[in-house]
C-alpha cells in the first residue's frame, strides 16, 4: 500500500487488526492443541474431512469384522468341542462292541456292555444338542431349542441346513454352523440309531448285528471326524480375518491419525512463536500509540 | 489601500485568520477518534487588489492581509464511491460465511456426534442382529439406533431451519434499519441545501450524510451519487431509495411474514422510489443482499440436498428390509418413510415392534437367520457415501466463501485505509499547524505593537525636540 500520510486512527486501526489476527492465529493452535485434531470442521480442509470420514466408516467396518469372527470363534470352538467329545463317545461305543463281538462273555457281561452303550447314546444325544447362546450348535437357524429330537428311541433331525453366516472381512462370509446330518447322520441311518441297534444286538448276543453295529460306527467316527477337520478349517479361516482385521485396524487408525491429528509438538512450538509474536505486536503497539508531537511541545 | 491604519487591518485580519485556523485545528484533534469524521483545512488566500478594475479609482496598495478562503473536507468523491461499494460487498460475503459456519459448526463431522455415527451405529447393531436375530434385546437396539438416525438427521433439519429463522429476522430488521437510514438521509440531504444557501458550514452535516450513505451500502449495496445539491441520492437494485430530500422504501413482498416466520410463498422484495409504485428489486448486495441469496438458494439447497440423503437412505434400507422376514416369518415392511413435514421428519421411523424387525433371509416361518440383517447393514453404505460427498461438498463451499471473504477484506481495508490516509486525523500535522498559526498569530499581535510605536512617534512625537 502506497502510504503518503500515516494518522492516529490508522495506526491505531492497523494494530488492532494486527493484533486481531494475531489472536486469531493463537486461537487456532489452541482449538488444535485442545481437541488434539487439526481437523474439527469439514472447511478446515474439504478433501482431508471426505477421507477422514472414509478411513473412520472403514475402521469402524473393521472393529465390526472383529467382532464378528469373535461371536463366530464361540461358535466354532463349541463345535469343535462337542465333536470331540462326540468322537471319543463313538469310538467308545466301538470298543464296547467289540468287547462284545468276543464271545467269552456271558450275557450278564453283554448286558454290561448294553447298558453302558445306552448310556453312551444319551450322552451323545445331549451333545449333539449342545447350545451356544442358546442355540442348537448343529440346528442351523431351527427356533426349537435341541437339533435332535427323541421320540420314543427313535432320533429325528429337528434343525434345518441353512448356514450360519459370520462377515469376518468385507467379502468374506464364513458358515460357523455345523449341519447336524452331516456330523450324525440322516434320519433312521444316525448314530443314534447304529447304537441303539448295537445295543439291541449286545443284549440279545447278535453276533452279525455287533459286526454290522461295529462297522457302522467306524463310518460314523470318520464322519465326526470329517465335520471336526471341516470346523478346524473354518476356524483357522476366522482366526486369520481377526488378524487381518486387527491390522488393517492398525493400520487406517495411523492413516486417520495422520489426516485428523495435531503434529503435538510442532503445535507446541508453533503455539510458543506466536505467543511470542503476539507479545511483540503488544508491545510494538503500546510504544507506537502513544507518542506524538503533543508530548514534546512544551 | 495605503493609509496609516491599513497595516493594522491587515495585522487584524492575520489575527482573525490564525483564529480560525486553530479552532479548525482543534476541532480536527477534538474528533481524531470519530468515526466518518473527515478533517477539515483551512484555504487562506491573501487580499489583494479588487480582481475587477474600477473605472475613476486605482489600487495603489501592497496587499491587505489574508482571509479565509474556503475550508475544505478532504475527502475523496471516487475513494468514497469505491469503498461503498467494497463495504457492500463486503457485508455480502461476511453475512453468508458467518451463516454457513454456524451451520457447518452444527453438523459435527467429521469427528463428532453427527450423522456418519448415527449411522454407523444403526449399522454396528445390525451387524449384532445378524450375529444375534433372535435376542430381543438385540431387536430393540436396533430399533433404537434407527430412531437415533432419524433424530440426527432431523437435528440438522432444524439446525438448517432455525438459520433460515433467523436470517429472517435479521432480514426484517436490515430493512426497516434501511428504511429509517433513507428517511434520516433525505431529511439530511435538505439540511445540507439549506446550510449551503444560507453559506453556513454544510461538514458535519456532510460527515452524517457519508456515514448514512456508507452504512446504507453495508445493507443493501446501494450506489450513492452526488445530486449537485450537496445531498447524495442512493439507488438500490435500479430502484431510486433516496432523491434528494425525499427518501423511497424496501418492503417484503412475499416470504417473510411480519412476525418472522416463513408465509410460504418465494421470497421477493420490492422497492418503492419516491413517488412511484413498488417495483419487485433482485440482485442487492450488502447484508440484505446475503440474507436473500442464502433465503432463496443455499438454505433451501442445503435443506433439498439433506432431504434427498433422507430419501436415498430410505429407499436403499427399506429395499433391503422389504426383501427380508421379520420374527414370525411374515415378510418385511418400509422401515423408514420420508415427511418433511413431520415433527421429527425428514426421516420418520415407521417400524416400532421389535420382532417386524426383518433380521431373517429365509421366508417360510420363524427361524433365527440373520442374513437380511446383514443385508440391511450393507445397505447403509451407499447412502453413508451419499452422505459424506455432501459433507465434503458443503465444506468445500464454507471454505471458499470464508476465502472470498478474506480476500474481500483484504481490499476493503485497502480502500479504507485509502480514504483515511486523505480524511483522517494526524495529531502531529495538527499540532504543527497549531504551532505554525500560533507564531502566525504572536507575529501579527507585535506587528500591532510595532505599529502602535510608529503611530506613537506619529501622533506624540512629530515636532518635539528634546
Amino acid at each position: 500500500m502506497n502510504v503518503n500520510r500515516v494518522t492516529q486512527s490508522m495506526l491505531g486501526d492497523r494494530s488492532m487488526a494486527n493484533l486481531q489476527s494475531g489472536l486469531k492465529r493463537l486461537a487456532d493452535l489452541q482449538e488444535h492443541l485442545s481437541t488434539g485434531r487439526v481437523l474439527n470442521r469439514p472447511s478446515d480442509n474439504p478433501a482431508d474431512a471426505g477421507s477422514a470420514m472414509r478411513l473412520r466408516s472403514s475402521l469402524r467396518a473393521e472393529q465390526q469384522h472383529a467382532r464378528n469372527a469373535d461371536d463366530g470363534l464361540g461358535w466354532l470352538n463349541t463345535i469343535d468341542s462337542s465333536l470331540q467329545t462326540a468322537g471319543d463317545s463313538v469310538r467308545r461305543a466301538r470298543e464296547l462292541a467289540l468287547q462284545g463281538a468276543n464271545a467269552a462273555g456271558g450275557p450278564q457281561a453283554r448286558e454290561a456292555l448294553a447298558t453302558e452303550v445306552d448310556q453312551i447314546r444319551a450322552g451323545l444325544l445331549s451333545t449333539a444338542n449342545t447350545t451356544y447362546l442358546g442355540r442348537p450348535v448343529f440346528g442351523g437357524t431351527t427356533m426349537g431349542n435341541v437339533a435332535f429330537t427323541d421320540n420314543a428311541g427313535v432320533v429325528t433331525f429337528t434343525g434345518d441346513s441353512n448356514p450360519v453366516n459370520r462377515t469376518v472381512a468385507d467379502g468374506v462370509v464364513v458358515n460357523v454352523a455345523q449341519e447336524g446330518t452331516a456330523a450324525f447322520g440322516t434320519d433312521a441311518d444316525n448314530v443314534f440309531a447304529h447304537l441303539s441297534a448295537l445295543s439291541a444286538a449286545l443284549r440279545a448276543g447278535d453276533t452279525a448285528g455287533i459286526s454290522t453295529g461295529i462297522d457302522a460306527l467306524a463310518a460314523d467316527e470318520k464322519q465326526v471326524v470329517v465335520a471336526r477337520a471341516d470346523i478346524g478349517a473354518r476356524t483357522v479361516r476366522v482366526e486369520q480375518a481377526t488378524t487381518r482385521a486387527g491390522d488393517s485396524e492398525l493400520s487406517l487408525t495411523n492413516a486417520l491419525a495422520e489426516i485428523e491429528n495435531a503434529d503435538l509438538p510442532r503445535t507446541v512450538v508453533d503455539l510458543k512463536m506466536q505467543e511470542v509474536a503476539y507479545q511483540a505486536s503488544l508491545a510494538a503497539t503500546a510504544r507506537v500509540l502513544q507518542p506524538s508531537l503533543v508530548d514534546f511541545l512544551r | 489601500m495605503t493609509g496609516t491604519f491599513s497595516s493594522v487591518s491587515s495585522a487584524l485580519s492575520a489575527l482573525r485568520y490564525n483564529q480560525v485556523v486553530m479552532d479548525v485545528a482543534s476541532g480536527n484533534i477534538a474528533n481524531v477518534a470519530t468515526d466518518g469524521y473527515a478533517r477539515r483545512r483551512v484555504i487562506g488566500e491573501s487580499v489583494g487588489a479588487p480582481d475587477k478594475p474600477a473605472m475613476w479609482s486605482r489600487y495603489d496598495g501592497h496587499g491587505d492581509g489574508v482571509r479565509v478562503g474556503s475550508l475544505d473536507r478532504m475527502v475523496d468523491p471516487l475513494l468514497d464511491l469505491r469503498a461503498r461499494r467494497e463495504h457492500g460487498n463486503q457485508s455480502f460475503l461476511d453475512t453468508r460465511a458467518a451463516s454457513l459456519a454456524r451451520i457447518e459448526t452444527g453438523l459435527g463431522e467429521p469427528a463428532g456426534e453427527g450423522i456418519s455415527a448415527a449411522i454407523a451405529e444403526f449399522g454396528a447393531s445390525l451387524h449384532d442382529l445378524s450375529n444375534h436375530p433372535d435376542t430381543s434385546s438385540v431387536r430393540t437396539q436396533v430399533l433404537a439406533n434407527a430412531q437415533g438416525l432419524a433424530d440426527a438427521v432431523a437435528v440438522q433439519r432444524r439446525n438448517i431451519e432455525a438459520e433460515e429463522g433467523d436470517q429472517r429476522m435479521a432480514l426484517l430488521a436490515d430493512i426497516d434499519e434501511t428504511n429509517a437510514l433513507a428517511k434520516d438521509l433525505a431529511a439530511t440531504n435538505e439540511a445540507i441545501n439549506a446550510a449551503r444557501l444560507s453559506g453556513t458550514d454544510a461538514s458535519a452535516l456532510l460527515d452524517a450524510r457519508d456515514s448514512m450513505a456508507l452504512r446504507l451500502a453495508d445493507l443493501t449495496g446501494g450506489t450513492a451519487k452526488e445530486n449537485g445539491k450537496g445531498g447524495l441520492d442512493v439507488t438500490v437494485g435500479g430502484v431510486d431509495l433516496v432523491t434528494g430530500n425525499k427518501a423511497g422504501r424496501i418492503d417484503v413482498a412475499s416470504g417473510v411474514a411480519p412476525d418472522g416466520t416463513a408465509d410460504g410463498g418465494p421470497l421477493v422484495l420490492t422497492a418503492t422510489a419516491p413517488g412511484g409504485s413498488p417495483t419487485a428489486v433482485t440482485g442487492l448486495r450488502g447484508e440484505i443482499g446475503g440474507e436473500v441469496t442464502l433465503l432463496t438458494v443455499t438454505l433451501p439447497g442445503l435443506r433439498a440436498d439433506l432431504q434427498g440423503f433422507a430419501q436415498q437412505l430410505a429407499d436403499s434400507v427399506n429395499a433391503a428390509h422389504q426383501a427380508g422376514f421379520d420374527a414370525a416369518g411374515a415378510a418385511g415392511v418400509p422401515l423408514f418413510g420420508v415427511d418433511p413435514a413431520a415433527p421429527g421428519g425428514p426421516l420418520v421411523l415407521l417400524v416400532s415392534d421389535p420382532q417386524a424387525l426383518a433380521a431373517s433371509g429365509i421366508g417360510g416361518g420363524p427361524n433365527r437367520d440373520g442374513g437380511n440383517a446383514k443385508a440391511l447393514a450393507t445397505s447403509l453404505s451407499g447412502p453413508e457415501r451419499a452422505y459424506q460427498q455432501l459433507v465434503t461438498g458443503f465444506g468445500v463451499a464454507v471454505a471458499s466463501t470464508r476465502q472470498q471473504a478474506a480476500t474481500q477484506q483484504n481490499l476493503t481495508t485497502q480502500v479504507d485505509g485509502a480514504r483515511e490516509q486523505l480524511s483522517g486525523v494526524n495529531l502531529d500535522e495538527e499540532m504543527v499547524t497549531m504551532m505554525q498559526a500560533q507564531r502566525s498569530y504572536e507575529a501579527a499581535a507585535r506587528v500591532m505593537t510595532t505599529l502602535d510605536s510608529v503611530l506613537d512617534t506619529l501622533i506624540n512625537r512629530t515636532g518635539l525636540v528634546r
